[in-house]
């Protein structure tokens, strides 16, 4: 160091290069720091409301010497292994673990639908409705191939015609002037169904058919189909996509007449068997395919042997687990009286049914308006400046405080458009409206951060815009867009404010049956709880409904991740 | 009907014939620009050979294979197709081109050199709008093909661009396979018949179909710098166009590859019109029947025969730049 400085003093600029250093030294400790120590203030915290709500420490220390060396002790090992001997092993670890928890977490939210919101035939209609339209669209594009503006209109109108038909209106409404509230006008009109939608057609043909077997044709169909042409595509050689399919929904099938057995109803494993066996097989063929990282596979297989090992032996010893706030039971009861029988059902499904109605809002209107303002909005001129002023605004919208979201959909939707308050088409439409910014936001990152070059080559082969935009632009910014929107949804499902404002619950005893039910939300259910009086609500329930949160934040959030890695690893 | 204005009327092959005497459809105009379009020649620079060459070239394209565009006759291979008349292009204030005025011959190898920031690139743009899409960029002056004038308001960027396809300098395959990427011109044309037949076509004229015959869902993105570039010039002539704008298209590559895309260049000229920016004198000599030299400024300083602008220049400062004292 002294020789370094007494060597650079001969130099001009030798007395300015020692204090630049230590100025650097100070910088770089001064930021470590601070890293350090946000990064321990929410471990402890995390830490903290974890043995609030798990309470490990209840448990026989017997039972987790137990645990220890059936499950963490070899997982530990496993991963060691991997990571100093076979990286790719250790992703496929990883991966073959992360992929089957999130499908099935995924698959929970369907059942929990299912249960709640639809039956099969609704969901079956609803699938029926959109490939009839599918087919409409395709049969006017071939015969009217021309005719652009036409075929807007039937693009639009023959999804909606088709899950909707033509519904009888019952329609009484006063409006009036929000100044002087004198009655401007009153509709009272009533029309007949005119058309009834494709759903409506088929449902009493359906009666006769079992749920499950409408599952798997509307569902795992579907779903195994996009897996065969992906499994065909990664093949290159375009073959296998009826394997695929044919070997999933056999398998799915004959899962569904084993399932009883094991005391799961048919239709809930089809869906769980769709989201989270199809889904991992794929995954699986792959890695066998390309045979890097196959000893990855071990690792699920040995954690899974390692949980039956675990209980059985515990369950042989008699060791009492951890008397944990949280369990199958907190997540499937709704709120009591009494801690020990509360649960967070009801706001769990309310918040799965607000984070529908956000997707269906946000996506398609967040998406659109990221592609237009980088790809279609004017960049010079009067117009131009104007575009600059929106954008900016949107910036601004991003960080305007949830609570005047809230206000904002209490006057927009409750006063103005004078739907219920409390009910969760509202409160999915205040809270996408809070996070619509943020998603237009991040779709316009990741939409700009297609190269240039790509869009030049487009163009100069003679494509228009929209083609461009299509087919080059949208498939290489998806996963940057699907990324920002599910972060966005992240914040999305932990908003309380706007929840407050709209008049959303504290607490309901049954979860809502569709959009228009009242409803609580987890976050609502939460601050609800850590107003009771009986600590128990206060430190246990409420820890226990944190972690309820933070574990579905977790698997978004690890959802985005996945995405975003398979899609950077194909590049 | 806008949309028509570039819109071959012998698109497809099974058309050619009969699109024969239509598809060209303007020799009354042709002719009638031949002395104009020789008085751009020689104001920019005397052209001595041209007669002689021109018999030359008859003879040695008797025959052109060109399928689509009809009407490739000896005699019209001299023809001029594409030409530019008093072109300015300014980049906001700064003005990137100087009344710029040259004819480009049909079925030849045009070079296209000058030094760095020359304004090269913003040239070639020209020939098929694509400085549109700079939002800066305004361009003054004609560019005619076919007797239109490119700039004019009624006409669509998109489908002269169907007609005039460009390779750029860095390789830039969509990341999607092989196969969608030389289809994907004629796909944006829903022109899909012999779909198989016509990637194959092009591949092969862009002599990458030994090296990707069977590997057509392969990803772009696993071939080489030089086999991607090939994959780029298949791309732009599956739609067949009339010309092909070539910006720098070897300077990503090592000499192997290079010398493949020359051969490809040279290849190509025979059914298509190149033109062609390079950095590479030797380059330009090798491949190119016409050369015109930019020099600093945007200025189009000489304009004529490879070997004439080679040998004996007119100008003492494209000789200079030419035998490496400037530049
Ligand atoms: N998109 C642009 N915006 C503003 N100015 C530009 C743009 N593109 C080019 N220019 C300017 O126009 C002039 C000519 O640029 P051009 O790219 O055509 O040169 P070039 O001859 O192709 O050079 P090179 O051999 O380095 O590729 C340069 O002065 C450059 O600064
Ligand atoms: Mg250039």
């Amino acid at each position: 160091m002294a020789q370094e400085q007494s060597a650079g003093s001969g130099q001009g600029f030798a007395g300015d290069s020692g204090v630049s250093r230590i100025r650097g030294r100070v910088f770089e400790w001064l930021t470590l720091g601070a890293t350090v120590f946000g990064l321990v203030m929410v471990t402890a915290l995390l830490a903290y409301v974890f043995n609030d709500a798990i309470r490990p420490f209840s448990a026989d220390p017997l039972w987790h010497l137990v645990y220890a060396t059936t499950v963490v002790l070899p997982a530990l090992v496993l991963l060691a292994t991997y990571y100093t001997s076979d990286e790719p092993a250790g992703e496929v670890a990883i991966a073959s673990t992360g992929i089957p928890i999130v499908g099935l977490v995924a698959g929970s939210g369907l059942v929990v639908l299912f249960i709640e919101l639809l039956t099969p035939a609704d969901w079956f209609g609803l699938v029926v409705g959109l490939v009839c339209a599918a087919a409409v669209v395709r049969l006017h594009q071939l015969t009217r191939p021309n005719a652009a503006v036409e075929r807007l209109f039937v693009i639009v109108l023959a999804p909606l015609l088709a899950i909707t038909g033509i519904p009888a209106m019952n329609i009484q409404r006063t409006f009036s002037s929000p100044l002087t509230t004198t009655e401007i006008v009153t509709i009272d009109a009533a029309t007949p169904s005119l058309l009834p939608s494709v759903g409506d057609v088929l449902r009493p043909l359906l009666t006769a058919v079992p749920g499950w077997v409408l599952l798997v044709a509307a569902v795992t169909l579907p779903v195994a189909t996009l897996f065969g042409r992906q499994v065909a595509a990664r093949r290159g050689d375009g073959r296998g996509v009826r394997e695929v399919v044919v070997g999933s929904v056999g398998l799915v099938a004959v899962g569904s007449l084993v399932a009883p057995l094991f005391g799961l109803a048919p239709q809930h494993w089809v869906l769980l068997a769709t989201t989270a066996v199809l889904p991992t097989g794929v995954y699986l063929e792959g890695v066998v395919r390309r045979r890097t990282g196959v000893l990855g596979v071990a690792f699920p297989i040995v954690l899974g042997a390692g949980l039956v090992l675990g209980t059985a032996l515990t369950n042989a010893f008699g060791l009492a687990g951890p008397s944990s706030w949280i369990g199958w039971d907190f997540l499937t009861s709704p709120t009591s009286i009494t801690p020990e029988d509360a649960g967070i059902y009801p706001p769990l499904v309310g918040s799965v049914l607000m984070l529908v109605v956000i997707i269906t809002l946000v996506f398609p209107i967040g998406v659109g308006a990221a592609i237009y303002l980088e790809e279609y909005a004017p960049k010079t001129g009067a117009r131009g400046r104007l575009v600059e002023l929106i954008e900016i605004n949107i910036g601004n919208l991003a960080g305007v405080p949830s609570v005047v979201y809230g206000l904002l959909g209490l006057g927009l939707f409750v006063k103005g458009i004078g739907l219920d308050s409390g009910i969760v088409i509202v409160g999915g439409l205040t809270v996408g409206l809070l996070i619509l910014p943020i998603v237009i936001i991040s779709a316009q990152e990741a939409v700009r951060a297609v190269p240039d070059s790509l869009r030049r080559a487009s163009y100069g082969m003679g494509a228009t815009k929209w083609q461009t935009t299509r087919n080059v632009v949208l498939p290489r910014a998806l996963p940057g867009i699907l990324t920002g929107t599910i972060l966005a949804l992240g914040r999305a499902i932990g908003e309380t404010a706007p929840l407050l404002m709209i008049g959303a619950a504290a607490s309901v005893r049954l979860a809502p049956n569709g959009f228009f039910d009242k409803f609580s939300a987890m976050p609502r259910q939460i601050f609800a709880w850590s107003s009771e009086f009986d600590p128990d609500f206060r430190f246990g329930v409420l820890a226990a409904g944190v972690v309820t949160l933070l574990l579905v934040l977790l698997l978004m959030n690890g959802t985005a991740i996945l995405i975003r890695n398979r899609y950077q690893r194909s590049d | 009907m806008v949309e028509n204005d570039f819109d071959r009327p012998g698109a497809s092959p099974e058309n050619a014939s009969t699109a024969h005497s239509t598809a060209r459809g303007l020799d009354a105009e042709t002719a009638a620009e031949q002395p104009t379009a020789a008085a751009v020649e020689s104001s920019v620079a005397e052209t001595p050979t041209t007669e002689s060459n021109a018999g030359d070239s008859s003879a040695s394209h008797p025959s052109s294979e060109r399928q689509s565009a009809g009407g490739s006759t000896a005699a019209e291979s001299t023809n001029g197709i594409i030409s530019a008349r008093d072109l300015d292009v300014y980049y906001g204030d700064e003005r990137a081109l100087r009344d710029v005025s040259i004819e480009i011959r049909s079925e030849r190898v045009t070079a296209i050199i000058g030094p760095s920031g020359c304004g090269k690139s913003t040239f070639l743009r020209c020939f098929n709008r694509m400085n549109d899409l700079i939002q800066s960029a305004r361009v003054d002056g004609r560019v005619e093909f076919e007797g239109t004038n490119i700039y004019d308001d009624d006409v669509d960027p998109v489908a002269l661009r169907r007609r005039i396809g460009m390779v750029f300098q860095q390789p830039n395959p969509f990341p999607k396979s092989i196969f969608d990427n030389v289809a994907y011109g004629l796909r944006t044309q829903d022109d899909t018949e012999n779909l198989d037949e016509r990637v194959e076509r092009a591949l092969k004229r862009a002599a990458l179909w030994d090296e990707v015959e069977g590997d057509l869902d392969k990803s772009a993105l696993d071939l080489s710098g030089g086999q991607q570039q090939r994959l780029c010039t298949a791309r732009a002539i599956a739609v067949d166009p009339d010309i092909i704008l070539m910006d720098e298209p070897a300077s990503a590559l090592d000499p192997i590859a290079t010398s493949k895309i020359e051969d490809l260049i040279e290849e190509l000229a025979e059914d298509y019109t190149v033109v062609i920016v390079t950095h590479n004198m030797q380059q330009a000599a090798r491949i190119s029947d016409r050369t015109a030299v930019f020099l600093t400024g945007g200025e189009l300083v000489e304009y004529g025969d490879t070997d004439q602008i080679f040998e004996n220049p007119e100008s003492d400062r494209v000789e200079d730049y030419i035998t490496g004292k400037f530049g």
